[in-house]
């Protein structure tokens, strides 16, 4: 008796819930909750935090945004991501860190939120979102461990992300006639044609400075030209024909750049080319909002976009951000509802009007953010041809990455021989490789 | 009788205990991490037990012994340069000048002003087109300097940089023990006919020695450490030439990831230090003994 009675009790009450429910919109049961997000001080994540806000009226949730250096926020992220209860729900994340912490088991496996209804949003079309991107930065466990394969799985989406393209000058390029290089052959005869053009002037904004600016500026030029870091066995090959060529085209650039280019950070790169001081721009695509901000640049208005240069092939770079939950969110659901929502089509319209990088191939063809920024359709192009394997992204990268930049520097500063210098790398790499024990199965 | 006998050490207790706790637990914490291949993403426990392989890995290591011997001759350099300059100074500016306490403000703000501006505003001044100093050179028709972009240039860079921050600290202790040395001596010394050159060098600078042993141990081992202007400065670059050790253990700890590495080099580096702090205080000692002596047989003369 006393079960019949229960059980009915137990049925009506599911009965009520599900009826609750039936009428509840998706949100509903997360009204009021706040969510801490740890983000990066970057243009993309300033354009978000102009969106947030309609989050918040759509959905009722509150998000309260931590926006940190974005090294600084690394540093953050180690300490609280090895707490047992963690205070940020969701987190922007630097692509290198997903080796480290999809390895140290501090990411969510997204699959379990996908899957389920209550919180995948049918109409999300994941196959929009930039290919290259999401290999990059959001899955792991596929082929080498980092890219993408049958056996991986996703734990971040992108969302800031960044490829490489070429800016040059408009009216010097009119000025002296010249063609917009498409392969690297033009790309370097035209960086050392300009300097005799234009005295004064530098043929292309690179970064030269020691450590990850050397060896960025190196990376984007290794990939068209047909080399790697490693090959498929985790053996170093930068000091291939490949590398060689790579590390001769940064220095042709460098020597042809503006005056004190070799000790150009990314900053000081950029500002050489707002300020007038070289005819063209090779890498990441999050400068396009400053170009034609006069505060800041006085190019105004005279810079046009071209797809990265190609060598042997196309590659151009991927990198910047994703966004991933970490395992000990208070708040996963939520955090899971607000990331989906950042990213669907309407999110990533929103912040791409904003001034943000948007991740899916439909915002770089809509009309309305094409109208308001006329070089997204050149972007979307370049996207095609990111590469998401241009570095590895092991835990042991930080280590190489550092070595191959001060190598890098003392080639462009010291007249290291080049060869020299990357068999010193590869030598050092493989070591390093050694001792994390990417060769036990040789 | 024997609560008697216990009770210094209980006073002692409490200064006992914060001593532990404050300084020698923090310290076998790091020798400790050393002994452990440690990534930041672990906790301390899970961490694997390698021995002395990071001793070892560093003994080999081309780029650790690179910024090892930048260190020294970063230290050394500018330890000799600011002690010459901020004695000298001192020695200068020790007289009745009016306005000398506005003076001596303004001579020790740059060490009041917080590292990483120091670091950005040389940085600025160095910069290759728009820094004042390439600027000016360019304006009386000379060839910039690659004050940041070259290897010498740039470390050489550093230590100006250095040097204009922390000479007024010499400079500082220097004029204060100056100005409570004994004036009997001196009026001694000028009765007697000693000229300014040789009452500097036979009174006043034998007499401040002392102080100046102590100035110099604190720069030095101040020197030893400096990070935050050269990080922000050059960031180690060109390749390592400005990279000293207390670069090196941060980016081994952020960027490489390794904090057992970290905190072997930061041993290195303790280990170092105090070899020069014995080094310097049994010098002292032995100098202090030479003057007992030499004093002690001057009363017996007397006698």
């Amino acid at each position: 008796m006393r079960n019949i009675l229960e059980k009915t009790l137990l049925g009506a009450a599911g009965l009520a819930l599900s009826a609750g429910l039936a009428f509840a919109g998706p949100y509903d049961e997360y009204k009021g909750t706040t969510l801490v997000v740890n983000f990066p001080a970057h243009p993309h994540y300033d354009a978000v935090r102009k969106v947030l806000p309609e989050f918040t009226k759509e959905t009722g949730i509150n998000v309260e945004v931590d926006q940190l250096q974005y090294l600084k926020m690394r540093e953050r992220q180690t300490l609280e991501l090895t707490k047992r209860k963690g205070d940020y729900d969701l987190i922007a994340y630097v692509v290198f860190s997903k080796a480290d912490y999809v390895f140290a088991d501090q990411l969510e496996n997204l699959a379990r939120f996908f899957m389920n209804p209550k919180l995948a949003d049918p109409s999300y079309d994941p196959d929009d979102l930039v290919t290259g991107y999401l290999e990059n930065i959001g899955i792991a466990g596929g082929k080498k461990g980092y890219l993408p394969g049958p056996t991986g799985s996703l734990f971040g989406i992108p969302y800031g992300s960044e490829t490489s393209v070429l800016g040059y000058r408009k009216d010097i390029f009119e000025k002296h006639n010249l063609k917009v290089p498409e392969t690297y052959d033009e790309l370097l005869k035209l960086a050392c044609e300009i300097p005799k053009l234009e005295p004064g002037m530098g043929g292309v904004s690179s970064r030269a400075a020691s450590g990850h600016q050397a060896s960025h500026a190196f990376l984007l030029h290794l990939a068209p030209l047909g080399g790697r870091v490693l090959d498929d066995n985790w053996n170093p090959i930068i000091n291939n024909e490949a590398g060689v060529k790579a590390a001769e085209a940064l220095k042709t650039i460098v020597d042809c750049g503006p005056e004190g280019a070799t000790s150009f950070a990314f900053g000081e790169a950029l500002n050489s080319f707002l300020q007038g001081k070289t005819a063209m721009y090779l890498d990441t695509t999050v400068v396009a909002g400053q170009i034609n901000d006069p505060n800041k640049s006085k190019v105004v208005g005279k810079v046009a976009w071209a797809l990265h240069p190609e060598g042997v092939r196309r590659g151009s770079q991927t990198g910047g951000f994703g966004i991933g939950i970490p395992k000990n969110a208070q708040n996963k659901e939520a955090a899971f509802l607000l990331m989906q929502w950042l990213t669907s089509k309407k999110g990533d319209k929103l912040v791409a009007l904003a001034g943000g990088n948007p991740s899916r191939f439909s915002t770089h063809e809509d009309p309305d953010v094409v109208a308001k920024f006329p070089h997204m359709p050149v972007f979307g192009e370049a996207l095609k041809y990111a590469d998401p394997d241009w570095r590895p992204i092991i835990p042991v990268w930080g280590k190489i990455n550092a070595d191959l930049g001060t190598a890098l520097s003392k080639v462009l500063t010291e007249n290291l021989d080049i060869q020299e210098a990357l068999d010193g790398v590869a030598k050092r790499a493989k070591d390093t490789l050694m001792e994390a024990g990417y060769y036990t199965w040789q | 009788m024997n609560l008697n006998k216990l009770t210094p050490y209980m006073f002692l207790g409490p200064a006992i205990v914060i001593l532990a706790a404050a300084l020698l637990y923090p310290i076998g914490y790091m020798i400790y991490a050393s002994f452990l291949d440690w990534n930041p993403s672990q906790y301390i426990g899970e961490a694997e037990w390698v021995g002395l392989r990071n001793y070892g890995n560093l003994a080999e290591d081309a780029s650790f012994h690179e910024s090892m011997w930048v260190t020294l001759k970063f230290a050394s350099i500018v330890v000799v340069l600011e002690m010459v300059i901020g004695v000298g100074l001192a020695l200068l500016l020790d007289r009745n000048i009016r306005g000398m306490s506005l003076l001596r403000t303004i001579f020790i703000l740059p060490m009041m002003i917080a590292p990483i501006v120091v670091g950005l505003m040389w940085r600025y001044m160095y910069h290759p087109t728009v820094g004042i100093f390439n600027r000016t050179l360019k304006d009386w028709g000379l060839e910039p300097v690659p004050w940041l972009s070259d290897s010498w240039w740039a470390f050489t860079s550093v230590v100006i940089a250095d040097i204009w921050q922390w000479t007024p600290f010499i400079f500082i202790l220097a004029l204060a023990a100056l100005q409570s040395l004994p004036r009997s001596a001196l009026e001694a010394a000028r009765i007697d006919g000693a000229s300014e050159w040789q009452q500097v060098l036979y009174i006043k600078i034998p007499l401040m020695m002392p102080v100046l042993i102590v100035t110099c141990l604190l720069r030095l081992i101040d020197a030893f450490k400096v990070l935050e202007v050269i990080l922000v400065m050059t960031n180690g670059g060109p390749g390592l030439a400005t990279e000293i050790l207390a670069l090196r253990i941060a980016r081994t700890a952020s960027e490489f990831r390794e904090l057992g590495v970290a905190a072997t080099m930061s041993n290195y580096l303790l280990i170092l230090l105090l070899i020069l702090t014995f080094g310097m205080f049994f010098y002292n000692k032995a100098v202090e003994a030479r003057a007992a002596r030499v004093q002690q047989r001057a009363e017996e003369d007397v006698k």
